[in-house]
């Protein structure tokens, strides 16, 4: 399973603590920094790692507390929290609704999936009953339209884009109108990838969404992203409104950890993952489920509200 | 961060103890830059039993000397220990009345299309001309992209560049053997074969590409990886060696990666970690490193700047 030896480690971590007879600050500090090697070891940020660790030893301030206190469920508790916490912004998410046009634009990081995953994401809605389409506002990469335009084919989605007009902004403005006016309902924008490094980038990028103005922004990252997703991630949320996550090629053994980042710093959830590159490799993510697998929930079941 | 070696005594035979927190400090920011954490850890431990026991006299020294240590063995690992030169050895096929042949190989979406076709505008501006074999007969658009590299490199150094596709759905060894007869007939100076991505732990896909260089016996195999990749670049190269070693016929020398090309590089400001943990991995160089999106980005590896970049 997707991250599952991230989640293998930190419950063994956390089981550890079962077994001592007392729970001293030196029990805690050997816990933490085992789940913080693991966390690590997946790529998720450092900061981010420093600040659970930070958290959970606040909150367990052993010279503060009672007599009687159940020690280990509180560990448990607090660790499980700041865990949930990174995959789980507490925002709720975007839901498309019925009848209407929803918009929704799709940016990242060059190669990181997301014309593979704008396909996997419309065909998942159309076989649901929703009438959705495609347009390609890539005009940058060569072959850009040929691969939205054949996965959509072999799809049957509708779809737009151009050979000759070399201006994104005018194809998503102007796809967007068309499908519009024809009451398609999931309207999903291709758009061309790109870093922060580069200003005029991001500027294309701000435009398309001023001129489609989405009802989501989704960022899609690569699961095998390492330290520098959080730098990227915080520069994409800054410019444009993400609202939710994608993180794709969970199939490969990377844990994912990195990706995550993209969810501390743009306070946005994870809604979908990707699990190969066939159109049905695509999977909904339910982060607080998810958290209650990882962890083996089990054990831990009833500590936390749900 | 080199503050925390404040915390260390002057005058006196270093120990393991000494050093821990030292280089716990020092690890952590090896994996702030991105380097994975096995190499990471690997590094640090080299570095303690470099200088255990070492004598030193002031505070300053024990700065310098870690710090030295750091970096050399980081220069060390970056280094090639082989040169990889590519236009001599084209030059040598071209004796031997032969293309010489490049595979590119990698994970999905790294770069391999992308820096082949910057590796082959290089190629054009030493005066060879290429065959780029369409090898990706998986992807959508993965034909046309090429179709449209090879129009626009065309268009900057006419008659340079021929594309050999057979669209899609066909055996990408087949088709990159195909190719190399074609240059050969051509008298086509070199042969650049993209590949699909695929991910290391795909078992019919990894046999593909070791059928697809057992077959070929290319003179260069190139691994592309990109640097934003984080702990998985440790497993993507493991892996894509062993698939290439485990194939190999009793008896016959396993053709492995033989260098890398570390692509968006100038995605990642300072965080260069990513080279450390593919050289640590293969031993082999970094051939090219790509910066942009554009032919010309494409440049050698800068061992001082990624060492002072992790450095800093
Ligand atoms: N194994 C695997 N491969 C994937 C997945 N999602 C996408 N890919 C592959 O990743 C590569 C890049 O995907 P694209 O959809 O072209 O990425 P992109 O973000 O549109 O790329 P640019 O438009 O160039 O920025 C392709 O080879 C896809 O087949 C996934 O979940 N698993
Ligand atoms: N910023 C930056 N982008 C790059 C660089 N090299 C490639 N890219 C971009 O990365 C994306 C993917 O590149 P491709 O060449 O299609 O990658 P690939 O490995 O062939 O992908 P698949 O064949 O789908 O596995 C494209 O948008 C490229 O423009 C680089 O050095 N810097
Ligand atoms: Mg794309
Ligand atoms: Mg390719």
């Amino acid at each position: 399973m997707v991250l599952a030896d991230l989640g293998r480690r930190i419950r063994n971590a956390i089981g550890k603590l079962g077994q001592a007879t007392i729970i001293n600050e030196e029990e805690l500090d050997a816990m933490l920094k085992e789940v913080c090697t693991a966390l690590i070891e997946s790529d998720v940020h450092i900061r981010l790692v420093a600040q659970l660790k930070n958290n959970v030893k606040k909150e367990m301030n052993f010279d503060d507390m009672i007599g009687g206190v159940n020690k280990r469920r509180l560990i448990q508790k607090t660790v499980f929290q700041e865990l949930l916490k990174l995959l789980d912004p507490g925002v709720s998410q975007f839901v498309p609704q019925k009848g209407k046009p929803n918009v929704i634009m799709f940016v990242g990081l060059q190669g990181s999936g997301k014309t593979t995953t704008c396909t996997k994401m419309a065909y998942y809605y159309q076989k649901k009953g929703w009438k959705t389409c495609l347009i390609c506002a890539d005009t940058f990469r060569a072959g850009a339209f040929d691969q939205l335009k054949q996965n959509a084919t072999k799809a049957r989605i509708p779809f737009y884009g151009s050979y000759s007009e070399m201006d994104p902004v005018v194809i998503a403005a102007e796809g967007v109108e068309k499908f519009k006016k024809d009451n398609f309902e999931i309207i999903i924008v291709d758009t061309s990838g790109r870093h922060k490094q580069e200003a005029s980038l991001f500027e294309e990028m701000l435009q398309v969404s001023n001129a489609v103005n989405p009802n989501n922004v989704v960022f899609v990252m690569d699961a095998s992203i390492g330290q520098a997703c959080e730098a990227q991630a915080r520069a994409f949320g800054e410019t444009v409104d993400v609202g939710s996550v994608i993180i794709t090629k969970l199939d490969s053994h990377a844990k994912g950890g990195g990706a995550l980042s993209a969810v501390a710093v743009t306070k946005s959830p994870v809604i979908f993952i990707g699990t190969g590159e066939h159109i049905d490799d695509f999977e909904v993510f339910k982060p607080k489920s998810f958290v209650q697998k990882l962890l083996g929930m089990g054990d831990i079941a009833g500590l936390v509200d749900m | 961060w080199f503050s925390a070696f404040k915390g260390l005594v002057g005058n006196k035979k270093l120990t393991a103890d000494d050093m821990a927190p030292v280089l716990e400090k020092m690890k952590e920011n090896l994996i702030l830059k991105n380097v994975a954490a096995e190499p990471a850890d690997q590094i640090c431990q080299s570095v303690a039993k470099k200088l255990d026991g070492k004598v030193i006299s002031t505070f300053s020294r024990v700065n310098s000397e870690v710090k030295e240590a750091v970096r050399e063995s980081l220069t060390q690992l970056l280094t090639p220990r082989r040169r990889v030169d590519i236009l001599r050895d084209v030059a040598h096929a071209k004796s031997e009345d032969r293309p010489y042949v490049i595979v590119f190989c990698g994970v999905n979406g790294v770069g391999k299309s992308t820096n082949l076709a910057k590796i082959t505008f290089w190629l054009n501006e030493n005066g060879h001309k290429v065959l780029i074999a369409a090898g990706d007969t998986f992807r959508a658009g993965a034909v046309e992209q090429l179709r449209t590299h090879t129009k626009h490199l065309n268009a900057l150094h006419p008659n340079s560049v021929q594309l050999y596709e057979q669209g899609y759905g066909k055996d990408a060894a087949e088709l990159a053997k195909a190719a190399i007869a074609i240059a050969q007939e051509r008298k086509i100076d070199v042969v650049l074969v993209d590949t699909a991505g695929r991910m290391q732990d795909n078992e019919p896909l990894m046999r593909a590409l070791s059928k697809l260089i057992r077959m070929n016996k290319p003179d260069l195999t190139l691994f592309v990886g990109e640097a934003l990749v984080g702990n998985e670049a440790v497993d993507q190269l493991v892996r894509f060696n062993q698939a290439l070693a485990d194939h190999t016929s009793p008896g016959e020398k396993p053709l492995l990666i033989d260098g890398m090309v570390l692509t968006k590089f100038d995605t990642i400001d300072d965080k260069v970690g990513a080279a450390i943990s593919m050289t640590y991995i293969t031993g082999q160089p970094i051939v090219f490193v790509g910066c942009g999106q554009t032919y010309k980005d494409l440049r050698n590896l800068n061992v001082s700047a990624v060492v002072n970049a992790i450095l800093k």
